[in-house]
């Protein structure tokens, strides 16, 4: 049996090293594997930087409720007392002085200037209080200073600043009849937050006509993870019509909306590469005509059809290899790291980095050695099936 | 060893085979056929004089080969028709919107709410022919992931400030009259089996009643059809009457106003006068033309148009390269004999027309065939329920596709026909 592997590895290097022959064909069958791989990465990248900004947002430790069936901050609502009731509840953490850490927060949308299109777009401005930045990991002031409590002052995430227009320090910004001045700029470590602007709860209460009201509130767990003492306070108390959820859950499945696009770019990239297959196969073929001779030559000395059949194939895995790599590295370089923003389940912009994970990266080169698989084994099989006497004829 | 991948091979083959039938099994016929009643020699005899004979004999000597280059352009067009569909039917609601109607929305962001006193003053500025108010009512049937895009509007006025919504004039009539009435269109009325007379329950992600409930109860009196093949019909509309005083928030609001003028050249003078006589009003607000306004909404989840653009041009690049190359081989294996051709006396200009022809015949075969396959496709996602508009390949998307061929197939031939233009016959002949 050695001598059969010896005689496919000689034939496999034989093979690849009189590539440069068939130049054109071979960059051919490359490009296309390429271009396939490159545009289905670019659109497993947009989705895994959506689905991380997402989920690098929500935290175990932090309970978020809403008003039952709403399923995003904008369309809850609650009252003060609400707010009140529900921070009785057991399992949430306290201060040392024995209050609970919570939140009570509102969410309403404003317009900005996207740099992109110089068109409108919806950005969501919370209102918060100084308690609700210790329920968040990660907030770091970056730029400027937080805003003073019942002042016109806001603060913008990182994420907003590199999208939209007008948002710099010291900016005078107009929300219908009110103006607000830019004071600072937040960090939290790339998380869906860095898409907003952060106000004092109250006076967005006022000036948004809100009364006492607020949206959401968000609560420190005492046990990571365990929201049991709320559901059961909720499933109690008939005056609770709310929806209790850890805050990573909550995102977790706001990510999920985007689910269709990965189909979407899977099916385009399973056509594509049909497109590429025939290229792939075209290439194959070509290679193993011109290589008549050669293999009968190979078999005419002792050569088995086997390291024909075997040396005609690695030489497609190799150009699909080739074509999978180039690929990965021309979507990485364009789409690794590069900014956008889109609709979010909540009706607003989500500013989000493109990502270009080793596992993404994987599922390329997979799809780019299907097609070096397939395109080779039936050219393969002519080789290695190739009749001696005719090939010598054909040759000359 | 051997036997077993004979028989590996043999399995793998007819698989393959019965994999891509639908692809080669009409052609096959159509030849068998065409053999059978003589029509292969009559047009053998019939193309002879012309060149087109040896064009096709030149394009069948390696069938493999031309399946796989057609395939690839194949592949090619059935993307560009199926997404430039998409695409169209994504811009519709920007290419339909009417020039004559404006949109005003409160100035901070159209979510925010408008005062219902605003309606009548705005009725009152002069050049507008129409007003009706709208609210978002973020309606669901019975799982909110089913969502419904449920608007509370003014039902006296609606159907004339949105004339594209079709229904009897006794559906209106009936409509006008019941107050939990509702229309809906027709895409979202087969997704969810509605009929008239049906009473359904759709609840609120926003609103609820008094009692804490969050589902309402409404009768289908229409299911309206658009003016257009391409409107949008997956909207419900209900009475805001009905919604206002059953729903708990309190407060007289509305969410936005569509205006319709009496003629498009006096929207200037509109925009400037409604938003004029609400400046400095703790409601300020922003008219915009209806074009904008959906331009502008679109955008919002991205640049849709540059990503769809982008795979039309990556799947056109490939085809480029492998249907380019495939020509460059073709006509550099018969450098030989096209020597022997102009040895002949065929005129240089033939032979480049021969081959010019050869890619151009690849392209449109291929290519029509994408386009043919492409309409099956959007046929086949039209048939099955869903939230999307409706797909239509129009005329321009089909003139600009055969454009597309007869490019696709100039480039990928001019090369080698140039080359086999100027190809010398000594060189030619000595190469062999």
């Amino acid at each position: 049996m050695t001598g059969i592997f010896s005689q496919i590895w000689a034939v496999i290097i034989m093979n690849i090293r009189s590539l440069p022959r068939r130049l054109w064909m071979s960059l051919a069958a490359i490009f296309a594997i390429s271009v396939v791989v490159a545009v289905l990465l670019s659109f497993l990248s947009m989705v895994k930087g959506f689905q991380q900004t997402l989920e690098g947002t929500g935290s175990e430790d932090v309970a978020i409720v809403t008003r039952s069936g709403s399923r995003s901050e904008l369309n809850s609502s609650m009252s003060r007392d609400t707010v009140n009731i529900i921070t009785t509840a057991p399992g949430i953490a306290k201060n040392a002085d024995g209050t609970p850490i919570y939140s009570a927060e509102l969410y309403v949308i404003v317009d900005g200037i996207k740099r992109s299109s110089q068109t409108e777009a919806n950005l969501p401005m919370r209102g918060i209080s100084l308690d609700g930045f210790a329920l968040r990991d990660q907030v770091s002031i970056v730029e400027g200073r937080v805003f003073v409590p019942g002042t016109n002052e806001i603060i913008v995430g990182a994420g907003v600043l590199r999208e939209f227009e007008g948002f710099e320090l010291g900016k005078q910004i107009k929300f219908g009849k009110t103006s607000w001045t830019v004071v600072g700029v937040f960090s939290t470590g790339g998380s869906a937050f860095e898409s907003e602007l952060w106000a004092d709860a109250r006076t967005i209460q006022s000036q948004f006509q809100r009364g006492s009201s607020f949206q959401t509130v968000r609560i420190r767990l005492s046990e990571t993870g365990n929201v049991d003492g709320m559901l059961k306070m909720v499933e109690d108390d008939p005056r609770l019509i709310l929806d209790v959820e850890t805050e990573a859950g909550f995102f977790a499945e706001q990510g999920e909306a985007l689910n269709t696009i990965i189909t979407f770019g899977w099916i385009i990239s399973i056509v594509m590469s049909l497109g590429a297959l025939a290229g792939a196969l075209n290439t194959m073929y070509t290679s193993v005509s011109s290589r008549a001779a050669e293999i009968a030559t190979l078999r005419a000395i002792g050569f088995s059809n086997i390291s024909a059949f075997f040396g005609t194939l690695a030489e497609s895995i190799v150009l699909s290899l080739l074509g999978g790599v180039l690929g990965a590295l021309v979507s990485y370089s364009f789409m690794d790291g590069l900014s956008a923003s889109t609709m979010g389940s909540n009706f607003t912009q989500v500013v989000f980095t493109f990502e270009l994970s080793p596992e993404l990266f994987q599922n390329g080169i997979m799809l780019a050695l299907l097609i070096g698989v397939i395109g080779g084994f039936f050219p393969a099989w002519r080789a290695a099936r190739l009749p001696v006497a005719i090939a010598f004829q054909r040759g000359n | 060893m051997s036997k077993f991948f004979s028989f590996l091979g043999k399995i793998y083959r007819y698989l393959w085979l019965t994999i891509t039938s639908p692809i080669w099994l009409p052609f096959w016929c159509i030849g068998w056929v065409s053999d059978k009643i003589g029509l292969s020699n009559w047009i053998a005899d019939a193309t002879m004089g012309s060149g087109a004979y040896l064009i096709y004999k030149n394009l069948t000597r390696k069938p493999l080969r031309l399946f796989l280059t057609v395939f690839a352009t194949f592949i090619a067009f059935l993307i560009y028709g199926t997404i430039t569909a998409f695409q169209v039917a994504l811009d519709s609601g920007v290419e339909l919107s009417a020039d004559d109607r404006l949109v005003t929305v409160n100035k901070i962001n159209f979510t925010q709410p408008l005062p219902i006193s605003y309606v009548n003053k705005v009725k009152a500025v002069e050049g507008v022919s129409g007003v009706v108010h709208m609210n978002w009512f973020g309606g669901y049937y019975q799982d909110p992931r089913q969502q419904v895009l449920t608007f509370a509007v003014d039902q006296e006025a609606m159907l004339d400030v949105y004339n594209e919504i079709i229904v009897t004039d006794e559906e209106a009539a009936n409509w006008k009259k019941n107050r939990q009435g509702i229309i809906v269109g027709k895409s979202i009325a087969d997704t969810h089996g509605w009929k008239v007379g049906d009473r359904i329950p759709l609840s609120s992600n926003i609103f609820s009643q008094s009692d804490g409930n969050s589902t309402w109860e409404f009768d289908v009196e229409a299911v309206y059809t658009g003016a257009d093949a391409q409107t949008d019909t997956n909207g419900v509309y209900i009475h805001y009457k009905y919604f206002n005083e059953t729903q708990s928030f309190g407060g007289d609001y509305i969410g936005w106003m569509g205006v319709r003028t009496a003629d498009a050249s006096l929207n200037e003078q509109v925009i400037k006068a409604i938003d004029n006589m609400f400046v400095n009003s703790p409601f300020e607000t922003e008219t915009v033309p209806e074009k904008a306004f959906n331009k502008a909404f679109i955008e919002q989840i991205g640049d849709i148009g540059l990503i769809l653009g982008s795979v039309v041009a990556a799947a056109f690049f490939i085809i480029l390269v492998i249907v380019g190359n495939s020509m460059v081989l073709s006509v550099r294996e018969r450098t030989g004999e096209i020597g022997v051709m102009k040895t002949l006396g065929f005129k240089s200009m033939r032979i480049f027309r021969m081959v010019l022809g050869e890619s151009l015949l690849v392209a449109l075969i291929g290519g029509g065939l994408g386009i043919l396959a492409s309409y099956g496709v959007t046929g086949m996602i039209n048939s099955v329920p869903n939230p999307l508009p409706t797909l239509v390949l129009n005329s321009d998307v089909i003139t600009t596709a055969f454009t597309y061929v007869a490019v696709l197939g100039l480039t990928t031939g001019i090369i080698p026909a140039i080359s086999a233009l100027r190809l010398n016959i000594i060189t030619a002949l000595s190469r062999t």
